[in-house]
């Protein structure tokens, strides 16, 4: 993955220019500041009132960081509407033909407006977390610096991402009003990163707050490599084809997807990069599931539940019941898995082999290897190679779907990527079946 | 200066622009004529190395505009229909601001903006908004913008559509004064008299494809028009343009005619 070339000074002149732009319009600017003032304050002076009030120490404390999260991302929501004004706004009102008619890069161009929005944002998300430190934590008697860098770090991540992605949108929307329709989409994921973020310090589990950063640093990279490849002339300046006969395109592209698709082998061969990827899940999970149950990090009783309903599933009514069970629960997942594969950029199709092998790890730890390896012989011999392939097509969509070009043609790619697992089916969904009967009548 | 081989450019399904092929020396001008949606736009854009083209080759001053279209753009001063001015910001900040990414010091980037604003009668209102500007005053500044930096080649789309016809001949002066200095022109344009005035070599698209080019002797003959006997008055332009689209839309109704013909 490489970076492309940019000259600092010229993406900097277009990072001030959006800058003064930003600032010029008087009363947006108090907008934004009034809100990034006034909501820490409120929020400080509901916690201080609860703390004044005699609510428990520790309810004050979890709330008091709950409240650095939520203002946080008031402000950081301003910059999804900036990222968009700057992009999609230019391109309504033409000046962005203009600045592409330049010398300047495309990279150039991207990287000074990303700047700019990153710059209003974080200085306002910044300056409203230390309006709300300075006003709930003195006299408080709790300061959690590390949850707070931890904040700060995923804010930026969190601020970048949003811009990203409205970049993305902008190459798709061609008015203001499309794209505010469509910013729903970056909002409301991000809403639920939110949830998640309040929910596991509600639950005390403020260490996986790390592992949240971590997440949003990986998210915000996915999303600005993708908006910098998208970003392009040819995009921006594309003739409208207009919306006549949608539904005509539509089953064009469908066709288009499913046409002049390689065989069944020379699928294999095309995709040997993402079967090997799936194909290390398995081993990877029994060797992650072997380890959670000997050093007891992952506690049994969180793994149970998932075996049993396993066992449940098969377990019961006649043995054709049990097979139709297992077969149903199998094709469940096989087709479950490529529609959440656009939206986890693959993982889904990772976690095909990686899960089965926690389990059989797991297991193994508790008994042994050949009781567990007992357990999947001899459906696995036709399940696991299934899953593999399964979960490869699952990987390739994924990698499709946070891949973007300059020429365009997402879609397609994406519609072809979904063809070669449906096309795939036709041999996978056999498998199961027979994968269920050897299950129950010799497994 | 311009060398334009074949030139095609398809969006999806739609072929904007197909087998265009011109030349323009230095120092001379090239007028596009044609209807809306006959591809004068998307050509510019090509020659620009704005828009990649999808046949065909462009050469600005040797420059192949696949191979380096950064290059290509620095050479070229383009000119959009629509003036695309930042709304919020001073003319004299706009322009210093192209300026500055065209790589002008700041001290030529001051002189010649002062330059031009005072041909243009634009140095009283330089530090005003530019959204407070007239629809003429702002077509000037896009004038200035598209030329600040001298480049080698000037396209330009419909440079005086909005100025009022003083304003209009100030502009082709301006124009025709670059041209000396060698700077070469593209202009796309509907005004006859613009054509007439500018143009050494005229160009007449339609449905993207050009359908002659040549002076206006050529063009003449390409018409198939006779000298006006009553009057002694040799065709306009405006009579050659008409003539020629209107032979090009009969060719295509007796291709369609005999298509059916023979279908039935």
């Amino acid at each position: 993955m490489s970076w492309p070339r940019l000259d600092r000074r010229k993406a900097a002149l277009v990072a001030s220019r959006d800058l003064r732009d930003a600032v010029s319009e008087l009363r947006l600017v108090l907008a934004m500041v009034a809100l990034t003032v006034a909501i820490p304050i409120g929020s400080a002076i509901g916690i201080r009132g609860l703390a004044y009030f005699g609510g428990g120490t520790a309810v004050v404390n979890r709330l008091s960081l709950v409240g650095a999260f939520f203002v946080v991302f008031i402000p950081a929501s301003f910059s999804l509407v900036l990222a968009l004004e700057s992009f999609v706004g230019e391109r309504e009102r033409t000046t962005l033909e203009v600045l592409v008619s330049t010398p300047l890069r495309e990279a150039e161009i991207y990287a000074g407006k990303v700047a700019a929005v990153l710059a209003i944002s974080l200085t306002l998300c910044y300056g409203g977390l230390i309006v709300y430190c300075l006003a709930v934590f003195p006299g408080l008697g709790f300061f959690p610096f590390d949850v707070l860098i931890a904040l700060a770090l995923s804010t930026v991540c969190q601020v970048a991402a949003m811009v990203a992605g409205a970049v993305i949108i902008s190459l798709n929307a061609r008015t203001m009003r499309a794209a505010n329709v469509m910013a729903s989409f970056i909002i409301l994921p991000m809403s639920v990163v939110l949830q998640v973020e309040a929910a596991l310090i509600l639950l005390g589990r403020t260490e996986f707050l790390w592992g949240f950063a971590g997440f949003m640093i990986v998210l915000a990279a996915v999303l600005l490599r993708m908006g910098l490849n998208g970003f392009s002339r040819e995009a921006l300046l594309a003739r409208e084809v207009g919306l006549r006969s949608p539904f005509k395109r539509a089953s064009s592209a469908l066709r288009g997807a499913f046409g002049n698709r390689p065989g069944f082998f020379r699928l294999m061969w095309l995709r040997r990069v993402p079967l090997a990827i799936a194909a290390a899940g398995l081993p990877l999970g029994a060797a992650a599931g072997y380890l959670a149950a000997v050093t007891s990090a992952v506690p049994s009783s969180a793994v149970k539940p998932a075996v049993s309903s396993l066992i449940n599933a098969a377990g019961a009514g006649s043995s054709t019941d049990e097979v139709l069970a297992i077969f149903s629960h199998n094709v469940l997942a096989f087709l479950i898995v490529p529609l959440i594969a656009v939206l986890t950029a693959g993982l889904s199709g990772f976690l095909l082999t990686f899960f089965p092998g926690f389990l059989l790890g797991y297991v193994a730890a508790l008994s042994s290897w050949s009781i567990a390896l007992t357990g999947v012989f001899p459906n696995g011999l036709v399940e696991i190679p299934a899953a593999i392939i399964a979960g490869a097509l699952a990987i390739q969509i994924g990698a499709t779907a946070i891949h973007m070009e300059a020429s365009g043609g997402w879609t397609a790619r994406v519609l072809a990527a979904s063809a070669d697992y449906l096309r795939a089916l036709r041999w996978l969904i056999p498998a199961l079946a027979v994968a269920a009967i050897l299950e129950v009548k010799l497994g | 200066m311009l060398e334009v081989e074949r030139l095609g450019k398809r969006y999806g399904d739609v072929l904007a622009l197909r087998d265009l092929s011109v030349r323009v020396g230095e120092g001379a001008c090239l007028v596009l004529l044609g209807r809306n949606g006959a591809g004068k736009t998307t050509a510019l854009r090509c020659m620009a190395g704005v828009l990649a083209p999808s046949a065909g080759t462009v050469r600005v001053d040797g420059i192949d505009a696949v191979a380096d279209p950064t290059a290509v753009r620095a050479l070229v001063g383009l000119m959009p229909e629509l003036p695309g001015l930042y709304e919020r910001m001073s003319a004299r900040g706009y322009l210093d601001y192209f300026g500055a990414i065209y790589g002008l010091e700041p001290a030529m980037r001051k002189r010649r903006i002062e330059g031009l604003l005072e041909l243009f009668e634009l140095v009283e209102a330089g530090d005003r908004w530019l959204g407070t500007f007239s629809k003429g005053m702002r077509q000037k500044v896009a004038l200035i913008r598209a030329t600040l930096h001298r480049p080698r080649l000037v396209l330009a789309d419909e440079p005086t559509s909005a100025l009022d016809p003083d304003s209009a001949r100030r502009a082709w002066a301006y124009l025709k004064d670059l041209q000396a200095e060698g700077c070469a022109l593209v202009i796309c344009t509907h005004s006859m008299e613009e054509a007439e005035a500018l143009g050494e070599q005229i160009g007449i698209m339609s449905a993207g494809r050009a359908l002659a080019v040549g002076d206006l002797g050529e063009l003449r003959r390409v018409s198939g028009l006779p000298t006006r006997q009553e009057v002694r008055e040799l065709p306009t332009l405006q009579d050659i343009y008409l003539a020629v689209v209107a032979k090009d839309s009969g060719n295509h109704r007796e291709h369609h005619e005999l298509a059916e013909t023979r279908s039935a």
